[in-house]
């Protein structure tokens, strides 16, 4: 019971922290921009560029469009906020120590920091969604999408810590950026579906967890197939988690 | 013993920067790590604190192992490290917020006002640190570390770089700390420092400890007299002697060749002494 309190407490303490850097971040311009801007764009480009005369697996594009953007959009804002508040602690502003030293187990920083990045993504989602239902009058979320999109949330959070750990400098998370999540957002079905890739591609592309956010995103029921992609995620999320935890308990400088 | 630190060892690729260092601070003691650039004082610090892994050694605070009661040793300690690590784009009061919800005080809103008045930053609460001068950056981590309430208390550098009134200012709430029984240990290149503030010290360099004990013990053991001289390129030259009769004797037998001074050693020259590995 204590340590459950105590878990909570911490929980509480990382998320307070990672809110107020956040309070103070929304303050610029820039930073919303970098965010929110360009799936805005996207959307409004692609929406009314191919509209409702293109159509994927039976959906009209408008939708099809808003649910795959929803779920680049909350990867990009959990991973990010996460990876960049770590390793900006650790590297830059040494503020992390102040997190490593205090009575506060590895597993409830973990914890508050996948929260506070669940947090801001959920947020970026519901702008896509407002957007999306503002712009073509679609509303995009089933039960299945929210599920998809707190997966998403998880899994990318819990990945954001890990790299926030692991890059030595600030540069890496470039290269990570360009080379990974960049084109995982591209080819995971965000725009088109995975369908449309040829064998080699769309096998490489199973791999990447953002397609599976986007088969559930779209899955009209909760069938085997779909099963499987959720199955994926949490097992994800788990190693990531995992992996977080244990970087933690290990950290020295 | 509040702190009990034992064979401590830590190397960085080749260079074995702690050697084998153990300490022991007992409740209300103020002791002081002093040495050289380099000599292991930030590294002993750290490891102490659970930032940096020891490669070989065990440190218990207030009993509690370090490694295997993590949370309870860390909840004993707080520390005021040589950098600056706090958050920068946050005011004075968000970091204090911060801090005391890390550490689990539940402190009142007042509390932390009362703390920013005692330190002297009622104008500066609600200004993002990273526009404050480094003294008052200083103040915060030291007020910061007071919400805490810890039994060990450790102070990397706590006056490296501030102004003569601002260091003295530092001085008392260290005193003002001890007299709460919070243990410190601290570390500095101020000798005058480590001698009026100290009940104990330890001179390091080049990762061990050389010597350990009270000032005056530390003064008495090199010698309590020094001899200066001048060499034939004009640099004073600085030897410690057990008494008078020892000076004596070396005057008669090479007598200087410039003019010399006899005085009362402090604890400069013996710090000095182990530094030129004399
Ligand atoms: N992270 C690190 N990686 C490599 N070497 C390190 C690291 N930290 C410290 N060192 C080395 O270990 C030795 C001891 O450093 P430490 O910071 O403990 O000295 P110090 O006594 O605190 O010095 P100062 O008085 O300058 O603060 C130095 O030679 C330093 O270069
Ligand atoms: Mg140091």
């Amino acid at each position: 019971m204590n340590r459950f309190v105590d878990l909570i407490l911490g929980i509480r303490a990382v998320l307070l922290r990672e809110m107020l850097l956040l309070k103070v971040k929304v303050g610029r311009f820039g930073y919303v921009f970098y965010s929110l801007m360009s799936p805005l764009i996207y959307l409004a480009a692609f929406g009314f560029g191919f509209g409702s005369r293109v159509r994927f697996d039976g959906v009209a594009y408008e939708l099809f469009l808003i649910q795959g953007l929803i779920c680049m959009t909350s990867m990009n804002n959990a991973y990010n906020l996460v990876m960049t508040s770590v390793s900006f602690g650790r590297l830059s502003s040494k503020s992390f120590q102040s997190l490593i030293t205090a009575p506060v187990s590895p597993v409830a920083i973990m914890a508050g920091l996948v929260l506070s990045g669940m947090l801001r993504g959920f947020i970026a989602a519901l702008v896509i969604v407002g957007a999306g239902t503002l712009l073509f009058g679609v509303f995009a979320l089933s039960w299945l999408s929210v599920l998809a999109l707190l997966l998403n949330l998880m899994f990318f959070a819990s990945l954001g810590v890990v790299v926030g750990l692991m890059i030595r400098d600030m540069e890496s998370s470039a290269l990570i950026m360009n080379f990974f999540i960049m084109p995982m957002s591209f080819f995971s079905g965000t725009f088109f579906p995975i369908d449309s890739l040829p064998g080699v591609l769309r096998g490489i592309v199973t791999l990447f967890p953002l397609a599976h956010t986007n088969i559930i995103m779209r899955a009209p029921a909760l069938d085997k197939p779909v099963l499987v992609s959720v199955l994926v995620l949490l097992l994800a999320t788990l190693m990531a988690g995992g992996a977080g935890v244990r970087a933690m308990s290990r950290y020295s400088e | 013993m509040i702190l009990r630190a034992q064979g401590l060892r830590k190397a960085y690729g080749r260079l074995q920067a702690v050697d084998d260092v153990s300490l022991e601070i007992a409740a209300g003691e103020i002791f002081g790590l002093l040495g050289p650039n380099g000599a292991g004082k930030t590294t002993v610090i750290k490891m102490i604190c659970t930032l940096t892994r020891a490669d070989a050694g065990t440190v218990r605070i207030n009993g509690h192992d370090i490694r295997s009661h993590a949370l309870q040793a860390r909840g004993a300690l707080a520390v005021v490290p040589q950098e600056n690590n706090l958050d920068g784009e946050l005011s004075v009061v968000d970091n204090l917020r911060i801090y005391a919800a890390l550490r689990r005080v539940s402190v009142a809103p007042n509390r932390i006002r009362q703390v920013i008045g005692e330190f002297g930053l009622e104008d500066k609460a609600r200004v993002p640190v990273q526009k404050l001068s480094g003294g008052q950056k200083r103040r915060v981590m030291i007020a910061r570390v007071m919400l805490a309430e810890p039994e060990l208390i450790l102070l990397d550098e706590p006056t490296l770089g501030l102004d003569p009134s601002i260091r003295r200012e530092i001085w008392n709430i260290i005193m003002q700390i001890r007299q709460r029984g919070t243990a410190i240990l601290l570390t500095t290149h101020y000798t005058d420092e480590a001698e009026s503030l100290c009940d104990r010290v330890a001179i390091m360099s080049r990762g061990r400890i050389r010597h350990c004990g009270t000032p005056q013990e530390l003064v008495a053991a090199a010698g309590s007299f020094v001899l200066e001289t001048a060499a034939a390129d004009g640099c004073r030259v600085f030897r410690l002697f057990g008494d008078r009769d020892a000076i004596a004797r070396e005057i008669g037998m090479e007598p200087p060749s410039g003019q010399y001074t006899v005085r009362a050693a402090r604890l400069e020259d013996v710090v000095a002494a182990v530094e030129t590995g004399s």
